[in-house]
């Protein structure tokens, strides 16, 4: 690995992790367990799109270890892990069939299965099946959300090959 | 035809209507007879009768995750203290009725409402 590699990776790595922290400070407005922005998708989303799938999973993974020591217990852990591998494997390959208008679809799929994956992580620790009743109300909050950080990512990328191009 | 943005565009717009449809008709089923199961770990350790409270209550639930203190009144019940760190169970307030249960994930709690047993009996009578 290169260090130029190496550099851009812990870089986004630590984006990620300020981006996480400074969101988990921010309260939410609906008392829906589940229910938040996700503004750290965005630069997942923004490596799935500029690097390789193995680097975007190692960032991907030392951004919810090192957020989780910082910020969460042990609990969350798993639910972050779950909802980030979901979300990374729903999303990886959809860099080779959207074009760069479409870079917000890979931000509303990312974001539904990050939920999925914390609905099911949900329903086997507290073994209570009746938490999929969440299902339709994180599905809603997922696409609305993921639009959001979808856009944002489609931004961010189309700037950022402007000031590479220069 | 999955490539163009309009048919992405569609498919998102039905699944959110859908899915807020789907919420919106879950909270519009009633249910008449209130029973509250308080189920830790997926085990319920606690049975409540809503609608034979007379008098508002609380008491406290300890495991070995953590405390929640449960106020029940006529009808409803919510966590008003609890020992984990996002209090989202806090929050959430009153429930009321069979759509979503309180959640505390970190202490592994759940309070949901269902129904009694022989309701369907009593409505056949």
């Amino acid at each position: 690995m290169n260090p130029k590699k190496l550099t851009t990776m812990a870089l986004l790595s630590a984006f990620a992790l300020i981006i996480f922290i400074v969101e988990a400070q921010i309260p939410s407005p609906i008392a829906i367990p589940g229910i938040k922005l996700g503004l750290a998708n965005v630069i997942t989303l923004f490596a799935i799109f500029t690097l390789t799938p193995t680097e975007t999973f190692i960032i991907l993974i030392v951004r919810i270890i090192l957020a989780n020591i910082f910020a969460g217990q042990i609990t969350t852990f798993f639910y972050s892990l779950s909802g980030g591998l979901m979300c990374f494997f729903a999303t990886f390959w959809l860099k080779y069939i959207l074009s760069q208008k479409q870079i917000w679809v890979a931000g509303v799929l990312g974001a539904i299965f990050h939920n999925v994956g914390q609905i099911i992580t949900a329903a086997v620790l507290t073994r209570t099946p009746a938490v999929f009743a969440y299902l339709p109300i994180l599905l809603f909050s997922g696409i609305i959300t993921g639009v959001f950080t979808g856009l944002c990512t489609q931004f961010f990328i189309s700037h950022y090959r402007k000031i590479r191009r220069r | 035809m999955i490539k163009s943005t309009k048919t992405w565009i569609i498919i998102f717009s039905v699944l959110a209507l859908t899915s807020l449809g789907c919420w919106i008709w879950m909270q519009s089923v009633h249910i008449d007879h209130k029973i509250a199961k308080i189920y830790h770990n997926g085990e319920c350790i606690k049975t409540i009768d809503l609608n034979a409270v007379s008098e508002p209550y609380e008491f406290t639930v300890e495991t070995e995750h953590g405390k929640n203190t449960v106020r029940v009144e006529f009808g409803r019940i919510r966590i008003v203290d609890a020992s984990c760190p996002d209090h989202i169970c806090v929050n959430q307030g009153w429930i009321s009725d069979g759509t979503a249960p309180i959640v505390c994930l970190p202490n592994k709690l759940v309070i949901k409402i269902e129904k009694q047993e022989n309701e369907l009996d009593a409505k056949t009578q």
